[in-house]
């Protein structure tokens, strides 16, 4: 069984561990003509995911999450639309306390339930903790591999990674583009959004961090290894919920925390902000990024659709032309 | 000193309050001519209707000096609570405690449409980056960094989780400015799996026992903080007694929604019925004068229906009202179109519906919040629309989508195609801005084609 997801609060160790096979994927944009949800005031991203979850096919089954108003009302709409069960995964917004950490790791064991319901086996705390090593070796290979390679591949990397758990080779080691570096901040990038990344090298600039909801910013921390023996769910919920910085969180200060922190140590003299159109929680965050970072900030409002491309890219073109 | 149950302008209502004075007649303090509202901006004022009765002369009084009620309680050394999101449960347990009055700084999203944007509210969200593409909702922004409508609040509570997105920005973005939020999680409110302990919810919908659990633990939070607030602990039977009082509001408001929405002749014009239903949610800042106001408005319109007397023609088409508008006018449209409420739900169904009085306090109010149509599916809030809308008979449901609202685009859509499918009834989608003068021959076709429809399909 496959399970297809793209939030970064949906662990694939507990996937895994459960014998099923996760695919945190990338939508394509193009799966969205083929959502029989609305048009108007829908985020293109959750209208893509809800495509690509109508075409999924027996032996799949999809997991959301509720980190945004529309991703909740998306899992909805799929739900009613594809042949293909669909999860909708209780992220709270609030964190620090204990209730908030209490309904996640539930939530992990009712996901548990949903997979074995459909033939999935419930794993022992053995088994968890064998599959978290395991995928955090992994991980850790593909963190020494981002670090020698430009962004672009260093993304594809990660989704290579998200949808199949590893890497399949070895990435070439390139000489790193000099520009004027730049930090692209934001939401998920959807299959194929990677090139922005190359338009913004193009333009003569530099992408120091990605820090999207597809880059490094949602790569779990390195596990516990003693506390992973010990309770390996609990280090679980720890490194996802108590510990990936996102812009739902109430309050959000954890995200611009480790910005603060990300963008000082980049060296990112600019910040390219991704959003898609109807996305209030990255629309608000656009002023507190300007005051926040201090920096000249792009605000690139993405409708996913491919006639808006060279829009993008010129607006991107001029914004670097200015910081030269 | 009533006149026939009318629509009437401003100028007519504020006659009939200049009678009501001269003539000695014992009147609330507040009450009084709208025009004063006028002078103070709220322009808008001018280009409503009104219930041609002192009962709605009162109503409106009673909600236009809330700003005011609010600063004379902070004079006078009340606490004031900032309660955001939620719509009607914290207010509950906030007024359990003496000298604390609790207020929705949402209802800003009001204030463009009544100040007809010259409060500048949405220009000062709109420097925080809270642009048109936000919720009207925005307005609070302006009014946190203008401080010139609502006494900055000495506590902020804000529910977070399966709430709208634009709202939880809007509310990040208060808190970074320098007012400290007590965020709680309302989970989204989901059904429960087989064997799995469920309850039952005010307004029908069911949820899983844990479900009520967590927010009943978050509401212990959000108790800690305002026993904190008040200096007094705030216990089960003052908890208890608070919601016995809560329920009379809402008891008078069944009826009067009961008579209000079935009557025929309609003896009740659909805007103060939304004024009406407001009280619920925060008691417009007064929860004993909230009563005696409902109470009057009740006997009023009890006072119609028997003598079969109404506000609009008889076989107006009945509408039932989905969402608030951003533009008070538009309820006054839909009569002008020849249409009536039969039925609203306006966000807020769980603060209409009664509380529990035989369970544990939290238990109840736990239970009451999760019943918020906004936390849970859409399609739960389709069906509560759907089984209300076949008992107040409506012929169509209009969708008011709030412009902006992140919710709006799929909610709508799952409403009208459930609605269509169970009912059988025409389903119309407008949206609505906060002054909505440009769009007004739009909408004006649209409920007009409504109000059509419906009169065709009863020649079938």
């Amino acid at each position: 069984m496959s399970v297809v997801y793209s939030s970064p609060f949906v662990p694939p160790e507990w996937v895994a561990a459960h014998g099923a096979r996760p695919k945190r994927i990338r939508p394509d944009p193009g799966a969205a003509a083929r959502a029989t949800a609305p048009v108007a005031g829908m985020c293109p991203y959750a209208r893509a995911l809800t495509g690509e979850v109508q075409a999924l096919h027996d032996g799949e089954v999809a997991v959301f999450t509720t980190t945004c108003d529309q991703m909740r009302r998306a899992a909805e709409w799929a739900a009613l639309e594809s042949p293909a069960p669909v999860f909708l995964m209780n992220v709270p917004a609030t964190h620090g306390a204990p209730s908030a950490v209490r309904l996640y790791r539930d939530e992990l064991h009712r996901l548990g339930r949903f997979l074995a319901r459909r033939g999935a086996s419930q794993p022992s705390p053995e088994k968890l903790a064998d599959v978290m090593e395991s995928y955090d070796e992994r991980r850790r290979e593909l963190r020494d591999a981002l670090g020698l390679v430009a962004t672009r591949e260093a993304s594809e990397a990660i989704a290579e990674f998200d949808l199949a758990g590893r890497l399949h080779a070895a990435l070439a080691r390139r000489s790193l583009p000099r520009g004027i570096p730049v930090a692209v901040v934001g939401g998920p990038l959807m299959r194929g959004d990677a090139r922005v990344f190359d338009w913004i090298e193009e333009a003569g600039g530099s992408v120091v961090l990605d820090a999207t909801e597809s880059g490094t910013r949602t790569l779990p921390a390195p596990f516990d290894r003693r506390r992973l023996h010990d309770d390996p769910i609990l280090e679980l919920v720890d490194a996802y919920f108590g510990r990936l910085p996102d812009v739902f969180r109430r309050p959000d200060e954890a995200l611009y925390a480790w910005l603060h922190r990300e963008l000082a140590s980049s060296g990112a003299r600019a910040v390219v902000l991704w959003r898609y159109v109807w996305c209030d929680l990255w629309a608000a965050s656009v002023a507190r990024l300007r005051e926040l970072a201090d920096l000249p900030v792009l605000d690139l409002d993405v409708s996913g659709d491919a006639g808006s491309d060279r829009r993008t890219a010129n607006r991107i073109q001029g914004f670097l032309e200015v910081l030269r | 000193m009533n006149r026939s149950p009318e629509r009437i302008s401003m100028e007519e209502l504020d006659l009939l309050c200049e009678r009501r004075r001269t003539s000695g007649a014992s009147i609330p303090a507040y009450v009084g001519p709208l025009r004063r509202h006028v002078e103070e901006g709220d322009t808008r004022l001018l280009r409503l209707q009104y219930d041609a009765s002192p009962a709605a002369l009162r109503l409106w009084s009673f909600l236009l000096t809330e700003e005011d009620r609010l600063h004379e309680a902070r004079a006078a050394g009340a606490k004031i609570v900032g309660t955001m999101k939620d719509l009607g449960t914290v207010p509950v347990m906030a007024y359990a405690l003496p000298n604390v009055v609790a207020f929705y700084p949402d209802g800003a999203w009001w204030t463009p449409c009544l100040m007809e944007l010259s409060d500048g509210l949405f220009r000062i969200a709109q420097l925080f980056g809270f642009g048109e593409a936000f919720c009207p909702v925005r307005a609070m922004l302006g009014a946190f960094v203008n401080r010139a409508h609502f006494p900055i609040p000495d506590l902020l509570v804000c529910s977070a989780g399966a709430v709208c997105d634009d709202f939880s920005a809007i509310a990040q973005c208060v808190e970074s400015l320098g007012h400290p939020i007590l965020w709680w999680e309302m989970p989204h409110r989901r059904r429960p799996e087989p064997d799995e302990p469920a309850v039952e919810l005010p307004g029908g919908f069911s949820a899983p026992a844990s479900q009520v659990a967590l927010v009943r633990s978050e509401l212990e939070r959000v108790r800690s903080a305002l026993e904190a607030l008040a200096g007094s602990p705030l216990g089960d039977a003052e908890l208890a007694a608070a919601i016995a009082e809560a329920n009379r509001v809402r008891r008078l408001l069944a009826e009067l929604r009961r008579l209000a929405y079935t009557a025929d002749p309609c003896p009740m014009p659909a805007l103060e019925m939304l004024i009406a239903e407001m009280l619920a949610i925060h008691f417009c800042s007064d929860r004993a004068e909230s009563i005696r106001v409902l109470a009057d408005l009740l006997e009023e319109v009890r006072r119609r229906v028997k003598e079969n007397r109404g506000v609009l023609a008889q076989d107006a088409a009945r509408v039932f009202w989905v969402n608030p508008v951003a533009d008070l006018r538009v309820m006054n449209l839909l009569e002008d179109c020849g249409g009536r409420l039969a039925g609203t739900e306006f966000l807020f169904s769980h603060a209409l519906d009664l509380i529990p009085e035989d369970l544990p306090p939290m238990e109840a109010l736990a239970r009451m919040a999760l019943a918020d149509p906004m936390a849970g599916p859409s399609a739960d809030r389709a069906a509560r629309i759907e089984r209300d809308a076949r008992a107040f008979g409506a012929e169509a449901v209009l969708v008011s989508r709030i412009p902006g609202a992140s919710h709006c685009a799929l909610e709508g859509a799952v409403i009208a195609r459930v609605v269509r499918e169970e009912l059988a009834i025409p389903v119309v989608e407008i949206e609505v801005p906060p002054v909505a003068d440009a769009m007004m021959p739009t909408l004006r076709s649209q409920l007009e084609a409504l109000v059509e429809t419906v009169l065709e399909r009863r020649k079938r």
